[in-house]
């Protein structure tokens, strides 16, 4: 999948640009120029050279050594001398003396151009000539599919073959033929605000109307904070990172959950986190270094600010920026789950894996219906901090993308056992339970998320039926279930775990779930562990 | 679909009755239409009542709304003189009429920002005032390391990542770039549905990708007391970053229009509220007037914060007349256009469409059915902002070949009726040989 990814960005000149992130656009080649030299420099003839200097007519003549005999024409008249000892004519090949031989530069016949001067003379026949047309000729060879017209025939043949390929492929996968229509899409497009959530590891400035803070770097770098002191025991966690990292797509799953807020809140994770107007208690904080480790590979961070809630839910927001889908992992604070979802929706549409078509609807029902009434406190505050749903898609390009990630979707069996547990039979509970006990057995961080999850929860009795029962969540359940568990196994007296669950699996009893884990008192390193 | 659709559009060249749809006589040509126009517009006026309905039947028969292009041209005068007779409560039993229209009635669609996107991209319209404004911004601000863009637009800032983009592929360090953009109460359409903070973080979010700094600041302000708090803004703005060399740089793109100009009488903005104290409201000739409309005054207190380049870009057609029947016929020999246009880019009976017509018909309807403050459509002719500019002290600045080769370009990609203008140092686009929308570019003197 990530190849795909990769694919996709690349597959544009254009896009690769914007994927570039902060790294300056290539300079122009000019400064490669001194180190070494360029083929044909133009205007700079060996000065020993024989300068020649050709009429426009001769220099255009294209067969101006023609045989008295067949009066057929040749382009030089080395090949007229081959040719005529076909008729038995005298015939004679200038005798090539390596030594003697002397380079030979030809100037262009039209006075006013730079290369009239023989200082500035071009080094070959064919270049002066295609010069000459090209600058100075009638353009006569005329694309028949852009009517675009050309003076030599070899670059009208060039163009012809590439005509109408070159065009400009938004990772959305919308093509233009024209740049300022690709910019303009690109520019609004979601597919590029998820992009630059996953290539910048600092959240975007801050979007307020205020004047935005020119410098990125200014900002908060969630891998800046990271303290290296985060315990040892954090890297259990990592199972999960490369299930995030490489599936994103998968998480994708969660863009039919929240589809239409999904493009902004990445734009403002930040800001959205200083809204918060009570913190949730303390006790939140610590699953932060699991959740930070697993996501940024490398990053083991550990807020030393724990202790400050806010503090540690902006860094909670910008891991969430940098890092698209997995966050759901995290936070068991519902403003910033509700700004994970997004950031997850959104890097949905760059990912080719997307449910099925069916699959969108239901989910959105599950968020929005359930939200309401299960949600209980968390509920009130993610409808405050979540904007309401809004048709930020058209219903054709939900239609279009569903079907390409129908399409695009493989690995149905292992994800839809794991969509399982999201799923709101009552049984389903015992399982998810079961499910959380498991986790705590330490599981080897190199081993895939995704097969980790999977075996417990195959070997749950009753998972299979669910699993077979619950087409809802199609392939892609791998990471939708695992932020239910996460967050399950996190699980915080906030009402964000409740909040969370329900959004996404709809019937699970949230009082079981919670107790069982142990509520607020687990601890982070117990998290990382489990997961 | 009536059998009358069926025939090709009758309308290339106003003035010109080409129309072979007979199915109803020679009322089918467009002069007839204009002429019936005319004539009910005048008996609303007059209030004869029974002349004006007898023409809405008529008009109503030969005037369906899903008919050829001049049909619903007609069509949409009909609906919105319908609607100033009922409004005016002139001709009472038009009132029922209007409610028998009423499932037509204007429902402007709200635009996410992708659709908008992409409607931008479907003609010429918007692209080319676009195209030739970038171009002339890029030249102006060549140079200047902090570029203040004032984006005075309709179209919700979809000209800045063109410009954006040109800019960091114009320059070696990409320079600062300060958007700022109005946040009008009124709502012309098109409207979009998503907020301003919103697109200022995709449009940070897509300066970024392109390695360009951009700070985006929204400022409250109505066109209807000539964008006053804009321009208190700007002027201490002025004080601070002129002298840093910052380069100021104001795209008005079909926005200035709905700046009341003189023919709007009775405006008279009170002195504490905005900072045309001068204002008097006077007559309607511009000549003599033209010290004293908020038009002029903005244009003026533009003039005095010192632009780098003003690029002013909209509609060429004047719809300021104070006389219905001047106006309607203004309006009808210019809005053929985008009903003439439209069968090259969307097909009949696509929901765009719809979109696309209701914002027709808005400007149509707003033309026709308004009076006084809420007359907002206010176009002028090029002539005429020509001759504001320059009694402002602005000095006109030409296009290059290269803005114009840009918009032929961008041109060659659309329908073959469209047609690039050069009048003195401006740029006009054209649609089988009408002015549609110039294009200037002003520094001060």
């Amino acid at each position: 999948m990530p190849a795909d990814l990769d694919n996709s960005s690349t597959a544009s000149g254009e896009a690769s640009v914007s994927s570039s992130g902060n790294q300056p656009p290539a300079p122009p080649p000019k400064s490669a120029a001194g180190a070494k030299k360029k083929r044909n420099l133009p205007g700079m003839p060996d000065p020993e050279a024989e300068v020649i200097a050709l009429s426009p007519k001769t220099l255009l003549a294209t067969n101006r050594f023609v045989c008295e005999i067949c009066n057929k024409g040749f382009q030089r008249d080395q090949n007229l001398q081959l040719h005529r000892r076909g008729h038995n004519l005298p015939w004679k090949l200038r005798q090539r003396s390596s030594k003697e031989v002397k380079k030979r530069v030809y100037v262009c016949p039209e006075p006013t151009c730079v290369h009239h001067d023989p200082s500035r003379a071009l080094g070959d026949l064919t270049g002066i000539k295609k010069h000459f047309c090209r600058k100075h000729g009638e353009k006569k060879w005329k694309c028949d599919k852009c009517s675009k017209k050309y003076a030599v025939q070899s670059d009208w043949k060039a163009h012809s073959k590439i005509c109408g390929t070159r065009e400009y492929k938004c990772d959305c996968g919308t093509l233009f033929s024209r740049r300022d229509s690709f910019i303009t899409h690109r520019a609004f497009c979601d597919a590029l605000a998820e992009e630059s959530a996953r290539a910048h590891t600092q959240p975007p400035p801050n979007p307020n109307p205020g004047p935005a803070s020119p410098n990125p770097n200014q900002e908060s770098d969630p891998k800046v904070q990271a303290d290296s002191s985060s315990p040892p025991q954090a890297p259990a966690a990592s199972p999960a990172a490369p299930v995030v990292a490489s599936q994103s797509t998968g998480v994708m799953a969660s863009s039919t959950v929240l589809p239409v807020q999904g493009p902004e809140l990445t734009d403002h994770p930040s800001q959205i986190i200083e809204d918060v107007p009570a913190p949730k208690p303390a006790p939140i904080v610590p699953p932060l270094p699991t959740a930070s480790a697993g996501f940024n590979g490398s990053c083991s961070s550990n807020t030393s600010s724990s202790s400050n809630g806010s503090t540690s839910s902006s860094v909670f927001a910008s891991l969430f920026a940098s890092s698209n889908g997995p966050g759901s992992l995290q936070p068991s604070q519902t403003p910033v789950f509700t700004d994970l979802m997004r950031a997850i929706g959104q890097s949905d549409h760059s990912t080719d894996l997307a449910p099925p078509p069916s699959v969108e609807p239901v989910s959105l029902c599950l968020s929005t219906s359930h939200g309401s009434s299960i949600f209980g406190t968390a509920g009130q505050e993610r409808r405050q901090y979540a904007p309401p749903p809004q048709p930020a898609m058209s219903a054709t390009a939900l239609l279009q993308k569903a079907a390409q990630m129908g399409a695009a979707a493989t690995n149905a069996s292992l994800l839809r056992g794991l969509g399982i547990v999201s799923s709101s039979s009552p049984s389903a509970q015992q399982d998810n339970m079961q499910w959380g006990h498991r986790q705590v057995e330490p599981e080897n961080a190199s081993v895939p998320s995704g097969l980790g999850l999977g075996l417990p929860c195959d070997e749950s009795s009753g998972l299979k039926e669910l699993m077979m029962g619950t087409p809802i969540f199609g392939p892609k359940q791998t990471t939708l279930d695992f932020l239910g568990l996460g967050m399950a196994a996190s699980a915080s007296p906030s009402g964000g775990l409740s909040a969370l669950i329900t959004s996404i699996g709809g019937g699970l009893d949230v009082a079981r779930a919670t107790t069982s884990f142990g509520g607020a008192e687990f601890t982070a390193k117990d998290m990382g562990r489990s997961s | 679909m009536k059998q009358t659709q069926t025939h090709q559009r009758t309308r290339p060249w106003p003035g010109f009755p080409t129309s072979k749809s007979s199915s109803l006589g020679s009322f089918g040509d467009t002069n007839c239409m204009e002429q019936l126009l005319v004539h009910c517009a005048n008996a609303i006026e007059s209030n004869d009542a029974t002349l004006a309905q007898q023409i809405l039947w008529v008009l109503n028969n030969i005037a369906p709304p899903d008919g050829d292009s001049n049909q619903r041209l007609t069509c949409g005068f009909l609906r919105a003189l319908i609607a100033r007779a009922a409004k005016n409560g002139t001709c009472k039993l038009l009132a029922a009429m209007a409610n028998a229209h009423c499932n037509l009635a204007l429902h402007t669609h709200k635009f996410t920002v992708m659709e908008l996107a992409s409607f931008v991209d479907l003609t010429p319209w918007h692209r080319f005032g676009f195209t030739a404004a970038n171009a002339a911004i890029l030249e102006a601000v060549e140079g200047y390391s902090v570029i203040h863009i004032v984006d005075l637009s309709l179209t919700h800032c979809m000209q800045i990542p063109t410009l954006v983009d040109a800019l960091a592929n114009r320059f070696e360090v990409a320079p600062l770039i300060k958007l700022t953009v109005v946040d009008a109460k009124e709502d012309a359409p098109p409207t979009l549905d998503l907020s301003h903070e919103e697109l200022g973080s995709k449009l940070i979010n897509f300066a970024r990708s392109r390695n360009v700094m951009m700070e985006f600041r929204v400022v409250h302000s109505s066109y209807a007391d000539g964008f006053s708090s804009l321009i208190e803004q700007l002027r201490v703005q002025h004080l601070v970053y002129a002298e840093s060399g910052e380069a100021l740089v104001i795209n008005c793109h079909m926005m200035l229009h709905y700046v009341p100009e003189e023919t709007l009488p009775g405006i008279n903005p009170n002195a504490n509220s905005n900072p045309y104290n001068n204002f008097e409201p006077s007559s309607s000739s511009l000549s003599s007037s033209c010290m004293s409309s908020l038009r002029t005054m903005f244009l003026k207190s533009l003039r005095s914060l010192d632009p780098t380049v003003v690029v002013l870009v909209d509609e060429d057609v004047d719809l300021t007349s104070n006389n219905l029947v001047c106006r309607l016929r203004s309006a009808f020999n210019y809005l053929w256009i985008p009903y003439d246009t439209v069968d090259t880019f969307l097909p009949k009976g696509s929901t765009q469409r719809q979109w696309y017509e209701a914002d027709i018909y808005w400007k149509i309807e707003n033309v026709i059915a308004h009076e006084g403050l809420q007359r907002v459509e206010r176009l002028e002719p090029k002539t005429r902002w020509v001759q504001r500019m320059r009694n402002a002290n602005f000095r006109g600045i030409s296009f290059g070949e290269e803005a114009a080769s840009e918009v032929r370009a961008m041109l060659d990609e659309h329908a073959a009726g469209w047609g690039l203008k050069k009048e003195e140092d401006d740029l006009v686009l054209t649609w089988k040989g009408h002015n549609v929308v110039f294009a200037t570019a002003w520094m001060p003197v």
